[in-house]
């Protein structure tokens, strides 16, 4: 028995984490955000560490979370990811007044609820670890409760978030009806009718229709610019990275533990929605002329290359290129909002690309680091997502979708127009004298030059953490 | 077969003393002496590399360093060096030193971040020359554009940042439908024989079907097709040409349009020999089509750069003509054109980046009667524009001769549209020297400054390495005739 607890000793820290922070919240006399500041980096460190040493088991507490090496690995990007993002809010709550308790504490719930739903092994789990991140995003996107702008982003995700939240309930619902079991792990049991095939399959599409709204797959990403654009920026990177891969990491559970008879059917959908995502992302994207925007397209479209290596998930080299490519978007749109926000003065964030031109000569740093985000986002090497761009065509290929891979590269053609014209912005145009901005704190400078050196790295040297990849994967099931 | 990497060294110097570069950005003086000193390193390097192979050569290759690189994906560090690599690299090498010197008071601002690209660039092209793992090759290749990109975008002309947009849009299409086609090899391979490999020897043994082999074949030409660049996919290089530095042009006229070839000559052609034969007669239309539109087109325009870079279309015409006939006379004349062409046509880019220094223009109209204004560098401008339009006794001659001979043999018709399209070049390079260096100078200026010691040691070594090829082309020759065997030999 006591083996168990020790698995979810990470979300115990969490947990514990947000609530002393909210009491420390209480006792301060000033509000001043140093010390709370660095007591939710502790305690997100501190997740990081029990997650790296916690041994691994295979599915526990009764078949609610998957304490096996592939949940391991997304739990621990989650905390990194959110890791970043407190490094990157410092200066921006503090210029913004929102540097008290609250923000820091329910940003660990947030992470607490990322973690759960990327581990869920459960339907239960999975919904209560959504909601949590959901609810807990609500308030961090309105958090700047005085201003109608943020409150309005906020509304918008709390009610595409309510929508989805109903649609993923009742597919819950009828999944339960279909199969009598809210495991996600369970297999069809060989008593399973022909006959309960119709209704799983009608929980399956409400259920896509709940998760897709989550990662914006097209078509339900139509909340996605205006809330990415109408949050603070570093509540953008958390929720465009932190959300994405906690949801998508449980939608890969999902569709791998998928029984054969509906994996038949489900392909195409994922083929269709695929080409949609990434086809619509990326056209869309072109059209941008604010960064945050042009952004938050872009990241539908990366939604769109990860659905489409969701149809080699049942192979090896799928799980992995899911894994690896997950981890590199992580680190390049945390580098890219990370940078907007540190950017950004106390009035707006830095948002329209003209106040961009010349700043790879004014803010060398900076541009360095958004620059590698970009070219990273591009998939052009020396950086990580080269890399991962070529293993996840190879397990699409693996997969045998040759034409959706050729659609994917077609885009690929035109993304890289659209990221090389904000690079061109960056180093090829005069510096525009209007719009002076900070120059970066030292937190963000830490955060800025880790990210640089891990896209980097993962660009060039990236065999022992593809090593560190491949065994976990071979530990999925 | 691991000893000291020398290729290794070869490739990497450059970009590593580019980064000691971007340390300093405060002492352009500094910057300059330490790029020209890694140039110089490199080509010694380079000569060392040669001297090395000719002793140790086992059969096609003089040198190999093979290391495991990601190994859970089955990609290697592989580098090997043969004849043709050699003077790729040697190419390149030289090239290289000249860029660094040619920049040396043209490059006013950002001294430091101009070389770091600039040396950048060199070690993506030195890399592509080398690289025998698919993946290996495939990274060199996409990484050479990003540092030109910069190059062109930001130390350009007036349309700087629209023309770097053109060049790495075009480019990237072509090879971004190549990395599909390398990754569908690459499956299909391990599908086969269970090793997931990109090497290119495991590579050569893959059977596809004609049409599979067909479409990845077209892919990849789509890549090579676009850097060399073969009529219709070349409207990108007028464009950068004119908007880039000198350097630029160099390094693009120089250098990145060989990759193309080469890339032909190492890859497309022994992995898809069947696909190679069956589109011949294309490729050799297109190069024909190349040589005379080219040459056409470059007779109208009023812009220096763009008639040198449309001569340079045309040229590459007739290169892509001799691979397509394929047999060891015209792909040896190829090979040796190419080094010939990198040679002659930088030389000319070098001249006309010179001329825009004093007058700065690129335009006919200001040009005229140079001769009497500038003797010394009218001389060489005449010398290097008579080997671009293939005078005997100077380099392209001799690859021209080789090319159009081969292909006689085997398909008359084809060689006797190439010599009438040379004559169409000879046309537009007269018009070019009649509008420069002879007639009236329409300018105010009574005296322009001629060549300087620094520019006639540039043009100097350039119009010996002209005269080398063009008197005693034995010695490459003999480099070639290792790997064109090997590669005949391999597809039939």
């Amino acid at each position: 028995m006591e083996s168990t607890w020790i698995l979810i000793f990470p979300e115990i820290i969490l947990a514990t984490g947000g609530l002393l922070i909210l009491c420390t919240g209480a006792f301060q006399e000033k509000k001043e955000g140093q010390l709370i500041f660095f007591l939710s980096l502790i305690f997100l460190g501190g997740a990081i560490g029990a997650s790296v040493f916690v041994p691994l088991s295979g599915t526990s507490l009764n078949g609610m979370l998957d304490g096996g090496g592939y949940a391991r690995l997304f739990s621990t990007l989650i905390f990194c990811i959110a890791f970043f993002c407190v490094l990157f809010s410092f200066n921006y709550a503090k210029n913004h007044s929102f540097d008290g308790d609250e923000y820091y504490a329910i940003l660990l719930f947030s992470v607490l609820g990322m973690d759960l739903a990327a581990k869920a092994a459960h339907w239960l789990i999975f919904f209560l670890g959504l909601e949590l991140l959901s609810i807990s995003l609500y308030i961090l996107i309105a958090i700047r409760r005085d201003d109608p702008f943020f409150g309005e982003a906020g509304l918008k995700y709390l009610i595409t978030g309510a929508v989805a939240g109903a649609f993923l309930v009742f597919g819950i619902g009828l999944w339960y009806a279909g199969c009598g079991s809210l495991s996600v792990i369970t297999r069809l049991s060989s008593g399973a009718q022909a006959a309960d095939i119709p209704i799983m399959l009608a929980a399956l599409a409400l259920i896509l229709v709940g998760i897709g709204f989550k990662i914006s797959m097209v078509p339900f990403h139509l909340w996605t610019p205006d809330v990415y654009q109408g949050s603070p920026a570093p509540v953008t990177a958390f929720l465009a990275t932190g959300s994405k891969v906690a949801v998508f990491a449980f939608l890969i559970r999902f569709c791998f533990h998928m029984p054969d008879p509906l994996w038949g059917p489900v392909q195409p959908i994922l083929w269709v929605l695929a080409f949609l995502t990434l086809v619509a992302g990326t056209l869309t994207a072109l059209s941008q002329s604010q960064l945050k925007r042009l952004l938050a397209y872009s990241s539908v479209a990366q939604m769109g290359y990860l659905t489409m290596t969701l149809l080699a998930v049942k192979m090896e080299s799928g799980l992995f290129a899911l894994a690896f490519y997950l981890m590199v978007y992580a680190a390049m749109d945390l580098g890219a909002f990370g940078i907007i926000a540190s950017l950004s003065d106390e009035r707006e964030d830095r948002d329209a690309l003209e106040a961009y031109e010349g700043m790879g000569y004014t803010h060398p740093w900076s541009s360095a680091v958004l620059t590698f985000s970009l070219l990273s986002l591009a998939g052009l090497p020396p950086t990580a997502g080269f890399v991962g761009k070529v293993i996840l065509f190879k397990a699409v290929l693996q997969a045998g979708a040759v034409s959706l891979a050729i659609i994917a590269i077609a885009m690929t053609v035109l993304s890289i127009y659209l990221y090389m014209k904000v690079v061109a912005i960056l180093y090829m145009r005069p510096a525009s004298a209007t719009k002076p901005a900070f120059q970066m704190g030292l937190y963000e400078q830490m955060g800025g030059a880790f990210i640089l050196t891990f896209l980097l790295w993962a660009g060039v040297a990236s065999s022992p953490l593809l090593k560190i990849i491949e065994s976990m994967v071979q530990m999925a099931n | 077969m691991n000893g000291f990497p020398l290729l290794t060294a070869i490739i990497f110097l450059p970009l590593l003393g580019g980064l000691v570069l971007l340390a300093r950005p405060d002492r352009p003086g500094f910057c300059r002496m330490v790029s020209l000193g890694v140039t110089l390193g490199d080509l010694a390097l380079v000569v060392l590399l040669v001297f090395l192979g000719m002793e140790n050569a086992a059969g096609q290759w003089f040198r190999m360093e093979d290391y495991a690189w990601i190994p859970s994906v089955g990609i290697r560090y592989t580098l090997a060096a043969d004849g043709v690599s050699l003077m790729l690299l040697l190419l390149t090498a030289f090239l290289g030193v000249l860029s660094v010197l040619v920049s040396w008071k043209q490059i006013r601002e950002k001294v430091s971040s101009y070389y770091f690209f600039l040396l950048f660039t060199l070690t993506g092209i030195l890399g592509v020359f080398l690289a025998t793992d698919l993946f290996l090759f495939y990274f060199f290749w996409e990484i050479q554009i990003i540092p030109m990109f910069f190059l062109v975008g930001i130390w350009g002309h007036e349309q700087r940042s629209r023309t770097a947009m053109k060049f790495i849009l075009f480019t990237m299409t072509g090879s971004l439908f190549m990395l599909i086609a390398i990754i569908g090899l690459y499956v299909i391979h391990g599908r086969q024989t269970g090793i997931y490999t990109f090497a290119l020897p495991h590579l050569l043994e893959t059977s596809l079907s004609i049409g599979t082999e067909g479409w990845l074949y077209a892919a990849f030409m789509l890549s090579f097709g676009v850097k060399i660049p073969m009529v219709p996919l070349h409207t990108w290089l007028p464009d950068t040409h004119t908007q880039a530095p000198t350097a630029g042009s160099v390094i693009l006229a120089g250098l990145l349009l060989k990759t193309g070839v080469y890339g032909i000559f190492r890859f497309a052609l022994p992995l898809f020999p069947l696909a190679f034969r069956a589109f011949a007669p294309v490729l050799m239309v297109l190069g024909l089509i190349a040589l005379f539109y080219a040459s056409w087109i470059a007779l109208s325009q009023v812009d220096i750069k763009r008639l040198i870079a449309y001569s340079s279309i045309g040229h590459m015409g007739l290169v892509v003509l001799g691979l397509a006939v394929l047999n060891s006379i015209t792909l040896s004349g190829s090979l040796l054109q190419m080094i010939n062409h990198g040679v002659s046509t930088s030389a000319l880019f070098i001249l006309v980046g010179m001329l825009n220094e004093r007058i700065d223009s690129r335009q006919f109209r200001d040009f005229g009667g140079l001769w009497k204004k500038m003797p010394v560098f009218s001389a060489f401008f005449l010398f290097f524009s008579m080997a671009a339009l293939g005078l005997p006794g100077l380099n392209n001659f001799v690859g021209e001769i080789l090319i159009l001979i081969g292909t006689y043999r085997v398909h008359p018709v084809a060689a006797v549209f190439g010599f009438a399209g040379l004559l169409f070049g000879v046309v537009y390079v007269l018009r070019m020297i009649q509008d420069t260096i002879f007639g009236e100078f329409p300018g105010e200026e009574t005296t322009l400054r001629d060549l300087e010691a620094r520019e006639i040691i540039i043009l100097g070594t350039l119009a010996l390495s002209v005269l080398f090829l063009g008197l005693w082309p034995e010695p490459v020759l003999n480099l070639f005739q290792e790997p064109v065997n090997a590669l005949i030999s391999g597809i039939s």
